[in-house]
């Protein structure tokens, strides 16, 4: 049996993070504020194409 | 590759008289811009020493990622069959400079083994970060897949590389060969640009040894494929900045001494010709008083 998630199109990835960030908002408050922490992201995905970068707007 | 080399025109500046001509007011004015760039490395150097401290101390938890990662694989002694058509080059560098040949022998590491490539095989590369992205982008254009910016300017994330690795997943392009290339941490001085391959569900279930885990079947052996990709990219993006920080550490030591060296001279150069002006005006002053 597939699972849902990845018959919605999700990677285990997307899938995971998704299940950490609920697990996050779920936390008492003073857990929480440390843990929420580690949620931030800085990260910026560019795709190329046809030996370009595609501008994402 | 000729037409790549780009032709730089010497620059010869302008209104700077030549070096024995050199006017005090021009000593002067080097000698402080000298000064404050041996601030500015100085200041340099203090700050990525503490973020190089914090990153090592990061660095420790994050081995077990990248180890757990690379055991298991190693454990079934799954290979990768160099001779398939679709490679995967990832390199982890960051956006910002002033730290050495940290990017640079990345994205050498990279050219080299792309010229290595046979023709029939098709490479696709991935920058992480930006000085990787610039330096590629000239030469691989057509094999760019996608590039990540932001990176390295705050500590990276387990979510930074969640996004990598989902990047690296959702791009479509299915490779036989995968490797991420980074600078693995030795010491404060030195650095090791080093691969760690990237395995494919397909490379994964069938290799022979792969029976000596029990209860695997494909779904969870996918789950786990895309899992230990972001603990491997997780891995060598706090390697890679680990790295990066302690050459640019050494990298700010080293233009630091030079500064200092150059300010010693510029100084006695500037009480030499300083001595040489009174010396002048006096025996003008001298020699005028002696016309009278």
């Amino acid at each position: 049996m597939v699972a849902a998630w990845r018959q919605a199109g999700m990677s285990y990835i997307q899938y995971s993070s998704l299940c950490a960030r609920l697990l996050r908002r779920a936390l008492k408050p003073d857990a929480q504020a440390k843990a929420m922490k580690k949620e931030e992201t800085f990260s910026k995905v560019n795709v190329w194409k046809d030996g370009k970068p595609e501008k994402k707007d | 590759m000729a037409a790549l080399v780009i032709k730089s025109a010497v620059f010869v500046p302008q209104g700077i008289s030549t070096r024995n001509m050199a006017t005090l007011k021009e000593i002067r004015l080097r000698l402080r811009s000298v000064k404050n760039i041996q601030k500015i490395t100085k200041s340099m150097k203090m700050v990525s020493a503490s973020k190089y401290n914090r990153a090592e101390r990061e660095l420790k938890p994050a081995k077990a990622y990248g180890l757990g990662a690379s055991a298991f694989y190693n454990r079934a002694e799954i290979t990768q069959d160099e001779t398939k058509p679709n490679h995967l080059l990832v390199a982890m560098s960051s956006d910002r400079g002033l730290c050495g040949g940290i990017h640079s022998s990345i994205c050498k590491a990279i050219k080299a083994d792309v010229a290595e490539k046979p023709a029939d095989v098709d490479v696709k590369i991935a920058c992480i970060g930006d000085k990787s992205r610039l330096i590629l982008q000239r030469v691989f254009s057509d094999k760019m897949l996608f590039h990540v910016s932001n990176i390295g300017k705050k500590p990276s994330t387990f979510g930074d590389a969640a996004n990598i690795a989902n990047a690296i997943v959702e791009s479509g392009f299915e490779f036989d060969v995968g490797k991420l290339y980074y600078n693995r941490f030795k010491s404060v001085v030195s650095f090791q640009t080093t691969t760690v391959p990237v395995f494919t569900v397909d490379a994964i279930s069938n290799s022979d040894k792969i029976s000596i885990y029990d209860d695997v079947d494909s779904e969870v052996l996918q789950n786990y494929c895309e899992f230990s990709l972001v603990n491997l990219v997780y891995f060598t993006l706090k390697e890679g900045a680990c790295s990066e920080l302690s050459a640019r550490m050494t990298a700010m030591e080293a233009a630091s001494k030079n500064a200092g060296e150059m300010i010693d001279k510029l100084t006695l150069k500037y009480n030499r010709t300083r001595q040489a002006v009174i010396t002048r005006e006096l025996i003008e002053i001298i020699s005028g008083a002696a016309a009278l």
